[in-house]
């Protein structure tokens, strides 16, 4: 309708002019009066969606990409796919940038000056593969060849095992943090192969030791897809949280009651736990029997009696909560969680993992979950079946801390002379007190780093070459984690190189080093390119005629398996032998108390070094989306801090920005900056780790302090794992103060800080 | 004639963890500047969204809590009459509008809103060249001296109405701008689906069904500033009650 000025004028004398302008203004009018049309209004182009996955740490997500123009533009957890469900963590979103990182290796690049000075020529390919191949055949025996990659699974890490056997050398993977101690649990507790999940979604009662599961433990976005479920989701009752951790982790701050306790003592509250559960006979007999063969229930009981709440209280160090007295938090705790049978989840990792007494503390935890009969049942733990596909079942394991001291030792002893390093940077996560850094800077080795990124491992590099992101790259997965059915993740290239990169998949490298060192003679080493391995074994899945993928041709098969980024069957739950139940008194035998490290006497804390929930191990510390997500309990950001407890804090006269020595059990330091934090226990303190690169790569450099430099050689017993949890250190003031960089204070929030419409609580 | 749109959110507080994906995803699709390490000693650091962390209790019967924070796109704004460019406006679609190319960066709008959801660029942004690629070009990369706040992702709700209604004729329902990749990013990302978009005028809506939940309130309810963004209480057996 035309608007006259006269109508208007007209209309503007009605005593209704409101409700009439509605009508007669749209909005579109107001926008044509002005020269406002933005890029929001506009269409822009046309983009297209591409399923791939994000195979970074132990958890992969399936992702859908938003490309235009040959550019990726947005990540989106792919809807499809089992792990995520359309959701991803912020780890998954800052991939974008490094994808589009200024400082991305773009050529081969080989060593010119001093290891370690930066000097490098760019070289091409060709002369590139020259010098591996030649580095490789001048070696005198297969065994003096080391290759070190991030953890591998699928295709890829068949591709490195077949290499290795038949080379004759040796692949180890690297992980800062390792999870070796949850893995043998699983194995010896178990009898699996593969890792469990955690039916968090059908979970009435969920009780965590230690894990921060929500945040970086093993699977963060699949768990937390399953806690929303677990708190409202529909048809099912409100679950019950609690976390027992000696630190006030994001998942900490999540459960609905978090249970404070001396570090490395998680094991002895579960005995305690189980002390009750028995004593008090909260769960049918027969269970009780199956976990006390060859004993009579009075000898069990004996053994059981020192974990006795009243008795083992003193040693915990669980403080009265909401004037409960400690023995009447853990006797609670224990009905609690046996009242809600197969339902009852108990899980274990991070910090109480990683005591010396790591091994003993998981066992007794997941013990707990036979005790309620969850084991393996809906609302417990889940198991995962193996990969459907031979070829596919490969994966590499983490070299613990014992190992990698005697790769060091290897090294010294000429008995390793080439490295082959891929996406792994020891030089920043292994502990200064192996000494790798010494081992890697000999004149006597030769270094090959496969990486997008200089890093500090890749700096001290003889032949640097550029690889692949994993947006421009093939791949597969098989997650560590599983859904509890068989998945296999697929990842195609959404986007390619933009020049002058000139990367290549590491995959292609080494099938073709394969090829011309003569020992490409079996699947997969007989193929000429990494696509080629994905389709063949694309193809056995095909041919398996079962799961989400039906289609008649493999043709079909293969695009839909592009598309929908993976192929999973959701029927092929079965795996192999089931788990028998461990005899509760032969736990008991082995109990033990961690042995902490480290200095004792005035301003010495327990240190409880953990992963941030963006930069993890340090491997996400170039990315500033990374570095600028807040932390989410103390927002802080692109730096390392001190959490300590603020009421300890100010009797020290510590002020928040305080720089603080941080000495170690190794006799090493760092400087912090001090953040009062309310909720850390008296007697500890603790430090993220992923901070302290020395390398020259931008938005990482000289930032912060990395805390494995001074937590000394703690090994968890029985395994060799690094115990990181099992130090103490000593605070010293530096006289020094500068603010903190965080979030918190840059808006008032008062809109949810102090108001009573925002923190209303209701009654579950 | 396509059907009126009202868009609104609902925040389930008791399903946040806290883990700042919704921050991190918002900041990619809505060219939201890289918040340096200056910007935040200086105060100056943006996000759209934000996860609000507030402590009760002390050590050791704490607590924190998170809430998601981020505009309210209120039908009674009260940065909208403030504004003496009329940059900030109500469309008819219930959404508070920032017209960028308007705003004159007086910032009474953020000096208004009691929710401070509003930031203002005190500088030009800056990228490396390598970063423009990822820039979403649907979005408006700001600049010095204007304001500039969450839209809902208007971005892609235009994009869906193209789509969905003007191309196809068909009505923009809540599945489709699900399987359309329509939502706002917040929402996708969030892995605990503590982030419901929705129209609030189709009473069939999950963010309808979800808003009339006997845990529902509005921030500063009391203000009258009447938000389009509803949030489910907190639930906890152990809390005083309020």
């Amino acid at each position: 309708m035309q608007v006259s000025r006269r109508n208007f004028l007209q209309l503007a004398g009605l005593s209704t002019l409101g409700a009439v302008a509605c009508n007669f203004f749209p909005e579109r009018e107001f926008i044509a009066q002005s020269p406002s049309e933005m890029p929001e209004d506009l269409v822009t182009g046309i983009d297209n969606w591409y399923a791939t996955l994000s195979p970074t740490g132990t958890e992969s997500e399936g992702l859908v990409i938003r490309i235009m123009e040959g550019r990726a533009k947005k990540v989106r957890g792919n809807p499809l796919y089992p792990i995520n469900q359309g959701s991803h963590s912020v780890r998954a979103e800052a991939s974008l940038q490094a994808l589009y990182h200024p400082d991305r290796i773009s050529n081969p690049m080989v060593r010119t000056g001093n290891r370690g000075d930066g000097q490098y020529r760019p070289i091409d390919w060709n002369q590139s593969f020259d010098i591996l191949r030649s580095q490789l055949q001048n070696l005198s025996d297969g065994t003096k060849l080391l290759s070190i990659t991030n953890p591998l699974t699928g295709s890829l890490a068949h591709i490195i095992k077949t290499f290795s056997e038949e080379f004759g050398s040796r692949h180890t993977s690297f992980q800062p943090l390792e999870e070796t101690v949850f893995n043998s649990t699983v194995k010896n507790l178990f009898g699996q192969d593969t890792l469990p999940t955690f039916d968090l979604k059908n979970c009435a009662f969920l009780l965590s030791f230690g894990s921060d599961f929500l945040s970086t433990w093993l699977s963060p976005v699949q768990f937390a897809k399953g806690f929303g479920e677990f708190r409202q989701g529909t048809n099912r009752t409100r679950g019950t949280f609690v976390q027992v951790d000696s630190r006030f982790s994001m998942t900490a701050a999540n459960a609905d009651q978090w249970i404070p306790l001396k570090p490395g003592m998680e094991g002895k509250l579960a005995l305690s736990m189980a002390q009750v559960i028995v004593s008090e006979e909260l769960v049918p007999q027969t269970t009780i029997e199956s976990m006390n063969t060859g004993n009579t229930f009075a000898e069990l009981q004996n053994a059981l009696a020192p974990f006795a709440p009243e008795t083992i209280v003193s040693e915990l160090g669980i403080p009265a909560l909401n004037h409960d007295k400690p023995e009447d938090v853990i006797r609670k705790l224990a009905r609690d969680f046996a009242s809600h049978g197969s339902k009852s989840i108990a899980l274990g990792g991070g910090s109480s993992a990683a005591h010396t007494n790591g091994l003993f503390n998981l066992t007794a935890i997941y013990a707990l979950n036979f005790l309620v009969g969850s084991v393996g049942q809906k609302g417990g733990i889940r198991f995962n079946p193996k990969a459907p596909v031979e070829t596919l079942t490969h994966t590499s394991a983490s070299a613990t801390t014992t190992e990698w001291i005697k790769i060091k030792q290897a090294i010294d002893n000429g008995d390793i002379s080439l490295l082959l390093i891929r996406n792994a940077n020891p030089l920043h996560g292994l502990l200064n007190d192996i000494g790798i850094g010494d081992s890697l800077r000999r004149d006597d080795i030769y270094i090959v780093a496969f990486s997008t990124f200089w890093d500090e491992t890749t700096e001290i590099a003889d032949l640097v070459l550029p690889e692949k992101q994993f947006l421009e790259d093939w791949g597969d997965d098989v997650p560590k984690i599983g859904p509890g059915f068989q998945l296999i993740g697929m990842q195609q290239p959404v986007v390619k190189p933009i020049e002058p990169l000139n990367p290549m998949a590491f995959s292609d490298v080494m099938l073709r080093m394969a090829n011309e060192l003569g020992i490409a003679s079996s699947f997969p080493l007989n193929k000429t390119t990494f696509l080629e391995v994905l389709k063949d074994n694309a193809a056995s899945l095909h041919q398996l005629g079962r799961g989400s993928i039906t289609e008649p041709s493999f043709d079909k098969f293969w695009n839909k398996y592009l598309q929908q980024g993976g192929w999973w069957d959701e029927q092929s739950t079965s795996i192999d032998g089931q788990p028998t139940p461990p005899m509760l008194i032969e736990i008991v035998s082995k109990h033990t108390s961690p042995s902490i490290i480290g200095p004792k006497g005035s301003n010495t804390f327990n240190l409880l070094p953990f992963q941030s929930l963006a930069l993890t191990d340090g491997t996400g510390a170039h990315l500033p989306w990374l570095q600028s997500t807040p932390d989410p309990i103390t927002s802080v950001v692109w730096s390392t801090w001190v959490e300590i407890n603020t009421k300890v804090a100010e009797e020290m006269g510590l002020k928040e920005g305080d720089f603080v020595t941080i000495e170690g059990s190794n006799g090493n330091s760092i400087e912090a900056r001090i953040y009062h934090h309310p909720a850390v226990p008296p007697n500890t303190v603790s430090i993220p780790i992923g901070q302290g690169h020395t390398s020259s790569i931008k938005y990482s450099k000289d930032r912060g302090a990395n805390p494995l430099e001074i937590i000394g050689l703690p090994i968890v017993d029985h395994i060799g794992s690094l115990a990181w949890a099992s130090t103490r250190i000593k605070l010293t003031p530096t006289g020094k103060s500068s603010p903190v960089p965080k979030f918190e204070g840059i808006v008032l929030a008062e809109a949810t800080s102090e108001h009573e419409a925002v923190i209303k609580i209701t009654r579950g | 004639m396509a059907k009126q749109h009202k868009w609104g959110m609902v925040v389930d507080i008791d399903r946040c963890i806290g883990c700042q994906a919704c921050v991190i995803a918002c900041q990619s699709e809505n060219n939201v500047p890289i918040n340096e390490e200056v910007d935040f000693l200086s105060r100056r650091a943006k996000q759209w969204i934000r996860i609000d962390r507030f402590w009760e209790g002390e050590y050791p019967n704490v607590k924190a809590r998170f809430i998601p924070v981020f505009c309210q796109h209120c039908d009674n704004a009260p940065c909208e009459p403030v504004c003496p460019t009329y940059a900030t406006y109500h469309n008819d679609q219930g959404l508070n509008v920032q017209v960028y190319n308007r705003c004159v960066g007086t910032r009474y709008c953020a000096n208004n809103c009691p929710y401070q959801v509003r930031f203002f660029n005190f500088f030009n942004p800056s990228w490396p060249e390598s970063l423009w690629n990822q820039l979403n070009p649907d979005v408006t990369v700001r600049s010095r001296g204007i304001m500039e706040k969450c839209t809902f992702c208007v971005q892609r709700i235009r994009r869906a109405e193209r789509l969905i209604e003007g191309q196809k004729g068909e009505e923009l329902t809540d599945q489709k701008i699900k399987d359309g990749n329509f939502m706002p990013a917040c929402v996708n990302a969030c892995p605990t689906d503590t982030l419901v978009f929705g129209d609030l005028n189709d009473e069939t809506s999950e963010v309808v069904r979800k808003s009339k939940s006997d845990r529902s309130y509005r921030l500063f309810a009391e203000l009258g500033t009447e938000p389009s963004v509803f949030y489910l209480k907190k639930v906890d057996p152990a809390a005083k009650s309020h």
